[in-house]
């Protein structure tokens, strides 16, 4: 049956949501595009004003070494701790589904709800040099490698990734545990009778069952690790030497502290495409996985 | 209604009248708010204190309230300015700012002159002549007065007099002599450190660097907002002076050190023999330390020398105040700064009296007399040069950082990351020379 | 991670071990999972009680001589907290309750009618949820000192009213609805707010419960749009305000206090997260999303 109604009426209902991201997400980012495209430093007085530039804001941000490096630092990052963290949560979330480790649940999944700021600084001491509980308890395993995490250069970022992995973890576990219980009953008994060993089942019917779920995961993940920086901000402000600098950290250092407003512009669109060629990717990817089962 | 008519027209007269009265008063007796934006950065009871400051002044002057505003670290407030003024907001009309942002905010147009206030009054030459003359390197720019010294310090060197001596050490007075007291000192029980000869952290990396580079005969910094010395072979000297200490004394912890925070904490329970550190952290270390300590300026590289750099915050005005307001806060800016009240600031916080007749009040001849350390702070400064100081100080900043510690992790030699950091430097600065 | 690594093998254990055996190990494991999980928690809470007096230090890094609320005497009255508290809790339901409006009509339309563009328009609306607005934050700062917003707490909320992902998730759980139900109440000449209120609402509590928790979370954590878009203790939330307490940690070490500060932030929700864990993992892992 065709639903009858004034015409008008679903272009009503979808034009609150419509209005609020036409203004908070379509046209900043137009207007992000052409910002960039002028010199506008409040710390210059010839600059005050903005004064057309081309494309030299991006051809500045791509010939800065700096910039580079925060560029490889946020692909690292992301790479790194979204499969990092979708695999966890899967493998927990297939352990834990029993009733019996609901306790266990609440505890993988409690740093979920504690502010990232407040998760960061718990973590600054566990990261302390010398008498910081991660060196103290590394040393039991007989460790004595760099010790000042957040201090050295090639731990700084593994140091952000470790904090952001412990909190969201359990997070994505849950909607894994919400893709496990949905799973179908009787094609685990039948697998079961005909005695095919837990890797099989998993590669062959659980992964590809939940498929929908880890694209769901992945795509909030891949957003989530762009969007929070606030363990950045806390604990090493992007340092040492830029090492653990992430690209919405970088924004708002050159907006706010540099008070570079065109080359924020420029790295505002530069982070939009990234995002969308993360999502996009993810889109795809899961697509051709799906076709191949 | 010729009633109404002439009752509504009795009104605009008196409106009228009174409005003209009040304007031809030379000071409005309306009620004025101003805050005052400030941050805490060493352990002392900064907000007690200025609440302080601000019931006294209050008292004093009917009608004015001041509000004094904890506002996070010295980043959080410039920030907060800046975005409340972009933003179309309401900023505090006071802020204790650190004295080196002052280019920044003078060309972004976030803070006013004060030169005129200074002019106006009774005997402000006198007054600006009595702050210790390197509390103002920083806050003269196109010929006028931007900011009042208020809690300053000093990069010094903090040591355990007693174990000093204990050992047989005496006081380190050059690079030679504190490595090798350094190295002395460091406690090894098998591979794991008992204790370290020296701590040196790497929060805020140029300022504690600052006193190395300019003891070893070039500051980083020249007499002009453009000029910077990075690649230069004292400042590489110092550099790979810093890194000896670690990599052949093994006296210090290696590469960058985020420990700010705890060097304190481990010089005062004895982990550490020395360390480098603010003079604002005086206090807390006397107060803490069940130990005599010594304090030094940072010793230089010729035997017999000691070398430091100014730090800390200034009061600034922001802009956008009505006239009022502006008069308020500048008269409370003075009142802060009142030598009786910085030689009182100066004893509960470990600050340095940013006057010169805050030392002749009685309060702190008696406790310089107690704790002669006091006085050493203030000393450090005799060989103190400028802080780091520029146009587009935070760009310049972070590069000097991003290559500094690339220099102490080892990840490039002292000579290449020098001279990458002026290289990017000067491309940084090309647009204000 | 060690840890996990661990699990994924005891798990996958060839059931040549005996089940006991196994289901021994698993427990132990998780134990000890549990344990290392729950570490941050537990030594801020066991931090925050030592004395400010004793400085941490090498192995002085757990109980001092006594317990202590100094800390949390101290953090009170660096920061009003109560304020902050007030100032997050309007912001979480100002944003959630537009949030559900908006989101549930402009789910209610994709879901129920037909219409022209309506694919474009979707699309359009999900962009949002891949370009997070945090990103956009120069832009939007501009815009909201246009609209003279700056410095209060609807300047923090309003960029959030409008919510692709309330839109995909309400909508996903609104196609899932029977046709039927809807058909029927229209033929019964009911309009269209009371099939959305009376049927598909009620029909998508979990993915309504799924949201609102998101949402809440979300904005309750948020930390970089309030402390650019906010400045005085006015309108400042939580997070801001505790963001100024690292800025103590230059200073000295003062991790007892941090601590102190951290929980107090975060203390209200865990609380209330165990009281109510038990509704709160259900709600989650029913909420249609497969």
């Amino acid at each position: 049956m065709i639903r009858k109604s004034h015409p008008l009426l679903p272009y009503l209902l979808i034009l609150p949501t419509l209005v609020f991201v036409l203004i908070f997400t379509v046209y900043p980012s137009i207007s992000s595009i052409v910002g960039s495209l002028y010199q506008h430093r409040l710390n210059i007085p010839k600059y005050r004003d903005p004064q057309f530039f081309g494309l030299g804001n991006y051809r500045d941000l791509f010939e800065s070494q700096q910039f580079r490096l925060i560029m490889s630092n946020t692909v690292r990052y992301v790479v790194v701790l979204v499969p990092a963290m979708v695999v966890a949560s899967l493998f927990l979330a297939l352990w834990l589904r029993k009733k019996r480790f609901a306790r266990l649940r609440v505890a993988i999944f409690h740093p979920t709800i504690l502010p990232m700021v407040s998760a960061a600084t718990i973590w600054l001491f566990f990261f302390t040099p010398d008498y910081g509980l991660f060196n103290s308890f590394l040393r039991l395993f007989g460790y004595s490698g760099p010790e000042n995490w957040i201090g050295n250069p090639d731990m700084a970022l593994w140091a952000m990734v470790i904090v952001a992995f412990w909190k969201d973890t359990g997070f994505y576990m849950i909607f894994y545990l919400a893709g496990v219980q949905n799973l179908p009953k009787d094609v685990y008994e039948a697998l079961e009778i005909e005695g095919a060993g837990p890797v099989i089942t998993f590669f062959r019917f659980t992964l590809p069952l939940l498929r929908r779920t880890t694209l769901f995961v992945t795509t909030v993940a891949v957003i989530g690790a762009f969007r929070t920086v606030d363990h950045v901000f806390v604990m090493t402000q992007g340092g040492p030497s830029e090492r653990s600098s992430l690209l919405l950290y970088h924004l708002w250092q050159v907006r706010f502290e540099s008070l570079n407003v065109g080359q924020a512009s420029a790295i505002t669109v530069i982070l939009i495409l990234v995002l969308l060629m993360f999502t996009i990717a993810n889109f795809i990817f899961s697509e051709g996985r799906s076709k191949d089962v | 209604m010729p009633k109404k008519v002439l009752l509504l027209s009795l009104i605009a007269v008196l409106v009228t009248v009174n409005g003209f009265a009040g304007g031809q008063k030379e000071t409005s007796q309306g009620p004025v708010t101003i805050q005052i934006a400030y941050p805490v950065a060493v352990d002392a009871p900064v907000t007690e204190i200025l609440d302080g400051y601000a019931r006294d002044f209050m008292a004093s002057h009917p009608g004015v309230t001041i509000e004094p505003v904890y506002a996070g670290g010295y980043t959080d407030i410039k920030t907060s300015i800046q975005t409340a003024i972009d933003g179309g907001g309401q900023a505090p009309a006071l802020a204790v700012m650190l004295a080196t942002d002052l280019f920044d905010l003078v060309n972004a147009r976030y803070v006013e002159p004060l030169s005129d206030y200074v002019d106006e009054m009774k005997d402000g030459k006198a007054y600006l002549n009595d702050f210790l003359p390197v509390f103002l390197d920083n806050s003269y720019y196109q010929g006028k007065l931007w900011s009042l010294p208020f809690q300053r310090s000093a990069v010094v060197m903090y040591y355990n007099a007693d174990l000093l001596e204990k050992e047989g050490i005496a006081p380190p007075d050059s690079w030679d002599t504190l490595a090798s007291a350094a190295e002395a000192l460091t406690l090894k029980d098998g591979d794991a450190v008992k204790r370290w000869g020296i701590e040196w952290p790497s929060g805020w990396p140029y300022w504690v660097f600052q006193p190395l580079a300019i003891g070893a005969g070039q500051n980083i910094v020249g007499e002009s907002d453009t000029e910077v010395y990075f690649d230069n072979p004292s400042v590489i000297d110092a550099v790979k002076y810093y890194n000896s200490l670690s990599a052949t004394y093994h006296a210090m912890p290696a590469g960058v050190q985020s420990s700010w925070g705890n060097v304190v904490p481990n010089f005062v329970s004895g982990n550490t023999a020395m360390i480098v550190h603010s003079s604002g952290s005086l206090s807390k270390i006397l107060s803490q330390a069940d130990f005599t300590v010594g304090v030094c300026g940072v010793p230089g590289k010729e035997k017999g020398t000691f070398a430091s750099v100014p730090g800390g915050g200034n009061i600034y005005m922001v802009s956008g105040l009505s006239d009022a307001q502006k008069k308020v806060a500048f008269e409370f800016a003075v009142f802060m700064t009142d030598p009786a009240r910085a030689a009182q600031f100066s004893i509960q916080t470990g600050y340095i009296a940013t006057r010169k007749s805050a030392y002749d009040q009685d309060v702190m001849k008696e406790y310089i007399k107690e704790h002669p350390q006091a006085l050493e702070t203030r000393k450090a400064l005799d060989n103190a040069g400028k802080e780091l100081s520029l146009q587009n100080l935070n760009q310049v900043r972070t590069i000097f950082h991003t290559y500094i510690q690339a220099a102490f992790n080892g990840d490039m030699t002292a000579e290449a990351a020098m001279a990458q950091a002026q290289k990017e430097a000067d491309e940084a600065l090309k647009d204000f020379r | 991670m060690s840890d996990i690594h661990a699990v994924s093998s005891g798990s996958k254990k060839q059931p040549r071990v005996s089940a006991r055996v196994l289901r021994w190990i698993a427990a132990a494991l998780g134990l000890c999972l549990a344990l290392l999980w729950s570490m941050p928690l537990i030594w801020s809470l066991i931090a925050s009680l030592r004395p400010a007096s004793e400085p941490f230090a090498r192995g002085q890094i757990w109980f001092g001589s006594a317990l202590s609320l100094g800390n949390y005497l101290r953090a009170f009255s660096l920061a009003p907290f109560a304020l902050y508290f007030r100032n997050t809790l309007i912001l979480v339901v100002m944003v959630l309750a537009v949030q559900l409006v908006t989101s549930s009509l402009a789910a209610f339309a994709f879901s129920f009618y037909r219409f022209r563009g309506e694919r474009i328009l979707f699309t359009l609306i999900l962009t949002q949820m891949m370009i997070p607005t945090v990103a956009l934050l120069v832009p939007n700062f501009q815009t909201i000192r246009v609209l003279g917003l700056y410095d209060h707490i609807a300047a923090m909320a309003v960029p959030f009213w409008g919510s692709a992902f309330g839109v995909f998730l309400l909508r996903q759980s609104f196609l899932g609805i029977p046709r039927d139900y809807g058909d029927a109440a229209l033929v019964d000449g009911c309009s269209w707010y009371r099939i959305l209120w009376h049927i598909y609402l009620p029909m998508a509590t979990p993915a309504v419960i799924a949201f609102s928790i998101s949402s809440i979370n979300w904005h309750w954590n948020s930390l970089l749009w309030p402390l650019i878009i906010t400045r005085s203790d006015a309108s400042r939330p939580l997070t801001v305000g505790l963001a100024r307490f690292t800025q103590l940690g230059e200073i000295g070490a003062q991790w007892g206090l941090m601590s102190a500060a951290t929980l107090i932030v975060a203390l209200p929700l865990v609380v209330l997260f165990l009281i109510f864990q038990k509704r709160f993992m259900e709600g989650y892992m029913s909420s249609g999303l497969k």
